[in-house]
This record gives C-alpha cells, structure tokens and sequence, in this order.
C-alpha cells in the first residue's frame, strides 16, 4: 500500500521541519532577522548528539538535556556579540551577518568531525506496524516529540506572561518598550529560544537520518520553504505548510528519485513567492 | 602628491594590463584571469547589492547557469568559447527575468530567501539530470592553449563594468537606486519606479556571472555541479564588495585585490580553513566597517587621487538610521 506509506512517511519527516521551522519563523517575528545559521546549528546539535552517544557513550537523554541548552547558549552569544550591534542597521546586514556565521559554523563542524556521514544505530531501533505500515520507532519519537514541543512553544506563546512579551515585542517594539517590556532581554531569550528549538529537532534528526556537516545547507532550505509556503512569522502557518512539505518530499522522491524530490519543495517555495509571497495563512509581512 | 591625476593612473593601470601576458609567467595570468573573473562578479553583486540594496545570495546560479549552459554549447556543438559565452549571457538573462518579474522583488527579505536556494537547486537539477549534464562526472572541455584571449576578453569586461558602474554612479539611475536602497517607500513616493528598476538592476546583475562562469568552464577545461554552484565563489565576490565598499564604483576593485591576496595565500596554505577566514572577514566587515574601505580611506584622505569619483558615496550604507 505506497499511499499510506507515503503518506506517514511525510507527515512523519514534516514533523521535524515544523520543529525548525518554528524556531526559525519565531526568530524571524521578534527580531527581523532571518537566521541562515539555523541549519547549521541543527547540523551541529546532531553531530553533537552522535559524539555523546557513541563517543562518550553517555545515555541518549543526556544529548536531549544537554545539546539544547548548549545551542540555547551559542544562540545567545550570537545575539549578544553580534546581532545586538546591528540591530538598527539595515536588513542587508543581518542577512550578511548570518550568511557569514553559516559558513564559519559549517567550518568548525567539519574541522571538529570530519566531512564524512555518521549515524546513530541502536537508539529507537525497531519498528510499529501503523495502519499495516511499518514504522521505524525513531521517526515516530521525533515526529511526536518535535510536534509537542512546537505546540508547547506555541502554548507558552500565546497564553503566558513571556509569550505576550514576545508577541509585543514583535507588534511593536516601540509601544512594547514604553509599556516596561525589556525589549533586549526578550530578543535575547527569543532568540536562545528560536536555537534551541534547532537544537532539539537536530537531537531528533541524529537517530533518523545520516547526518554531516553540510546537513544543515540541505535542511534550511526546506525550513525556508516551510515558512514561505505556512506564510512568514505565521506560527499555526509553519506546522501546516511544514507537514504539508513533508508529504511532497516523500511523494516526489518516491516517483522523481530523491535529488529532484526535494529540489520539487524549492519549486513550490519558488511558485509561492512569485504568486503569493505572504503565503497560505500569512498576514503579510509588516516591516 | 597633489599632482597625481586620475586619467593618467588608468593609463598606466590600462597598459600594464595589456603588457602583462606578454611580459610574466603563466601563473600570473592564470591568477590574473581568475582575479577578474571575481572583479566582475562584484560588480555585478555590487549593482543590486551595493546601489539598490538588495542581498543576493543567488548569483553563483547565474554563474552556473552560464557554466552549463556555455559547456554544452561548446562540448555537442563546438561553438567557440566567446560565442557560447554570449549565448550564456543571454542564457542568464533569460533566467533572470521571469525571476525578477514575480512578486519576489517586493521585499528584500523575499529576495534574499528565494535567491538563496536558487543555488543548491539548480546543482540538485545539473546532479539529477545527468543524461545532459554528465551529472556528477561532470564535463571535460577541449583544453584551451593559450589563455591570453581569455585574459584580455575577461579584462575587457571587467574595464566595462567599472565604466559602467562610474558611468552609473553619476547618473540620475544610480541615484534612483541609492534611493530605493535607503527608504524604499520614500522613493517611491517621490515617483521612482522602484520595481522596475529593482527588476533592471537584477537582470542586468544576472547577465555577466552567466558569460563569466561559461569563460570559466573554459578557462578550468572542466565543469561539475559543485564547481559551478560553488558557495564559496557566492561568499567570496559579496566579502569582496562588502569589504570594498557597498555602492561605491572603486569599492569592488579595491575588495577583489584585497581579498585574492588573502585568498591566494590561504587556499595555498590553510584550504580547510578558508570558508571560515573568509566568514569571518564577512562578519568583521559587518560589525566593524560596513562601510568598506572606500569609505575609510575617503575619511581618512588615504585616497586623494579621484576623489570625484567618491563624490556619490552613499552616506548611510549600513548605518543605523539615525
């Protein structure tokens, strides 16, 4: 039955792009920048998290503790040390700032582990059978895993003291700063936020797929697809478009092979943005 | 010192370039080749980066675009390599404009994400389509005898570009341009057609990296995706203009012979660490002098001769609005 197949397939692959794609739709609300590091802070989360299982052989919570905070940590160094200075500036120059900080994190990964593939065999082996598919039980972790944390940052977005920030913050930094908001403080925690969310989904990535450093360059330009097609710094936007992506992956891989398969993703983004740039659930984009 | 005259220092500069394949090794005019072939791709970034402000990080796809499109030509046909880099101008054009017609061109975020990608696909379409392109094998060209027609006609086009640009940064369109970049709804509202030039400048950017990547297929006898999609060529011309000066005439030239210097010694010495170096010099160059150094040496008096040419030196690139 290759409907079904490929279908869970997808929706199972879109869970991890909603994942990053809310962090990087969340980032791009609050503060205007778009974050091109974004995939490769997910690529390095995921070499990461191979090298705390099989080299220090430490159990595989400790990765989900640890690499998360750690990239919440880079997360923050960045903004302090450099998108703070430039916040004012023109939007050219994040842009640029970002783009640098990819290459350089591509780099470092590649100096640090090598530009070879590496895995995760052995942790969430095995399989379920799923409506007579079957199942690998890494996949199913991680989509079920991405999904509750996206909607529990959605949850503390919309119904919490810090998630008003945040959206006042997005709104309207001006009127938010009059009203007490310490506007550099939830840049900075939004921002620790938005990488760790990176963080996380490349924690789920290690497990599923063959990882190196370059994973990144492959995974932001689906997470850009994402946020084009959901519409830009539309949350509820992301996660539909992000599932929706992962089912045409699946299914144009499955009948193009898998290069043109995802190259059909950056096609639909293409169409979206020359047709209706604010995308589906979009409200435009305020600048 | 005061005596030193612009016109004359292009003279010598314009006789030295001519002279030099004639009078130096083949090293210099291979690097000599390459280092012009990077000048017009700043040139080209500069044009929609630097004046109208617009970050393009899908101009290597032009670049691979012409590298494919000019190999094909001369790999099936045999079509001599200055013919095929004509056609791939004209190839670069033709991708160029349907690009810049959509509605992509209304935000520079927009832009900046869907060029982006533009790159990485076009590799993934040269990979998954190798009954055409040889996928990953690539394509192995003639190899070429004698390269000094190549260095002259890549110098020839880099002269025109810098003349254009000049000719552009005392133009009533270039100071359109500057306006879009600085307040785009401003200019628009003083009545300029800020679409239509933006669409203009991406087309015009697109059209030289094309015919330079198909003389660069040329020039290496050989071409494969990660050759002609190369991200490092992207980061290296926009570190060039960014480091030169953004939306000056001179800031391109003085960025390229900066950074290939740099360049030479590092692909030669440290090549694991090269994407790094040049990032951090992208990175530093945004926090520290965004506005290049141009505009430092303006400031400074470093750079008296051709001062006129400075006249247009975009006040705010890369500053706060203050």
């Amino acid at each position: 039955m290759p409907v079904a197949d490929l279908l869970i397939g997808g929706i199972l692959l879109g869970g991890v792009y909603a994942l990053m794609a809310c962090g990087l739709n969340l980032i791009f609300g609050v503060m205007r920048v778009i974050n091109f590091a974004h995939g490769d802070i997910l690529a390095i989360a995921a070499l990461s998290t191979v090298s705390i299982a099989v080299g220090l052989k430490l159990p595989f919570w400790v990765a989900i503790v640890a690499v998360p905070i750690g990239c919440a940590a880079l997360g923050a160094l960045i903004q302090a040390v450099i998108l703070r200075r430039i916040e004012g500036a023109p939007m050219i120059m994040s842009l640029l700032a970002t783009y640098a900080l990819s290459t350089i994190l591509v780099n470092i990964a590649i100096l640090i582990w090598g530009g070879g593939y590496s895995g995760l065999p052995g942790v969430l082996s095995g399989s379920l059978r799923v409506l007579g598919v079957n199942v690998s039980i890494s996949r199913l972790v991680s989509f079920a895993s991405a999904i509750s944390v996206s909607l529990v940052v959605w949850w503390v977005l919309e119904f919490t003291r810090f998630g008003r920030a945040v959206r006042s913050v997005s709104a309207a930094p001006e009127l938010a700063s009059i009203s007490g908001i310490a506007i550099e403080r939830v840049r900075l925690a939004t921002f620790a936020l938005g990488t760790a969310m990176a963080g996380f989904a490349g924690v789920l990535v290690a497990p599923a797929f063959a990882i190196d450093p370059q994973l990144g360059s492959r995974f932001i330009i689906k997470a850009f697809a994402v946020i084009i097609v959901g519409g830009m710094g539309s949350y509820p936007g992301a996660m539909l478009a992000a599932l929706l992506l992962g089912v045409i992956e699946v299914v144009g891989s499955y009948f193009a092979g898998a290069v043109i398969g995802s190259a059909f993703l950056f096609l639909l983004m293409l169409a979206v943005l020359l047709v209706r740039p604010r995308g589906l659930l979009g409200a435009g984009v305020r600048v | 010192m005061k005596g030193i005259n612009p016109l004359a220092v292009a003279v010598i500069a314009g006789l030295v370039a001519l002279a030099l394949p004639f009078v130096s090794s083949d090293y210099a005019v291979s690097f000599s080749i390459q280092l012009l072939i990077f000048l017009v791709l700043a040139y080209s970034w500069n044009w929609i980066g630097g004046y109208a402000g617009y970050t393009h990080f899908g101009q290597v796809g032009f670049f691979g675009i012409g590298a494919y499109v000019g190999s094909l030509l001369n790999f099936h046909w045999g079509v001599p390599w200055y013919l095929a880099a004509i056609a791939a101008a004209f190839a670069g054009a033709a991708t160029a404009v349907p690009l810049g017609g959509g509605r992509m061109m209304k935000k520079g975020q927009f832009f900046a994400i869907g060029m982006f990608g533009l790159a990485s696909v076009l590799e993934a379409f040269a990979l998954g389509f190798d009954s055409i392109t040889g996928g990953g094998t690539g394509i192995y060209l003639k190899p070429v005898s004698d390269l000094r027609p190549i260095y002259y006609v890549v110098a020839t086009v880099a002269m025109i570009m810098l003349l254009m640009t000049w000719r552009l940064d005392n133009s009533r369109l270039g100071l359109k341009l500057l306006a879009i970049r600085e307040d785009e709804n401003a200019a628009e509202s003083l009545g300029i057609p800020t679409t239509r030039l933006k669409i203009g400048a991406f087309v015009a950017s697109a059209v030289a990296p094309a015919a330079m990547g198909s003389i660069y297929a040329v020039y290496l006898g050989f071409i494969d995706p990660p050759t002609a999609f190369a991200p490092n060529m992207e980061l290296t011309t926009i570190a060039m203009v960014l480091l030169g000066g953004m939306g000056t005439v001179l800031g391109p030239l003085v960025g390229a012979l900066a950074l290939s210097v740099v360049n030479e010694v590092l692909w030669a010495n440290y090549p694991q660490i090269y994407l790094a170096c040049v990032g951090v010099i992208v990175l530093l160059a945004v926090l520290f002098m965004p506005r290049g150094i141009v505009s430092l040496g303006m400031k400074n008096g470093w750079l008296r001769i051709g001062r006129p040419l400075f006249r247009r030196l975009a006040v705010n690139a890369g500053q706060a609005p203050s």
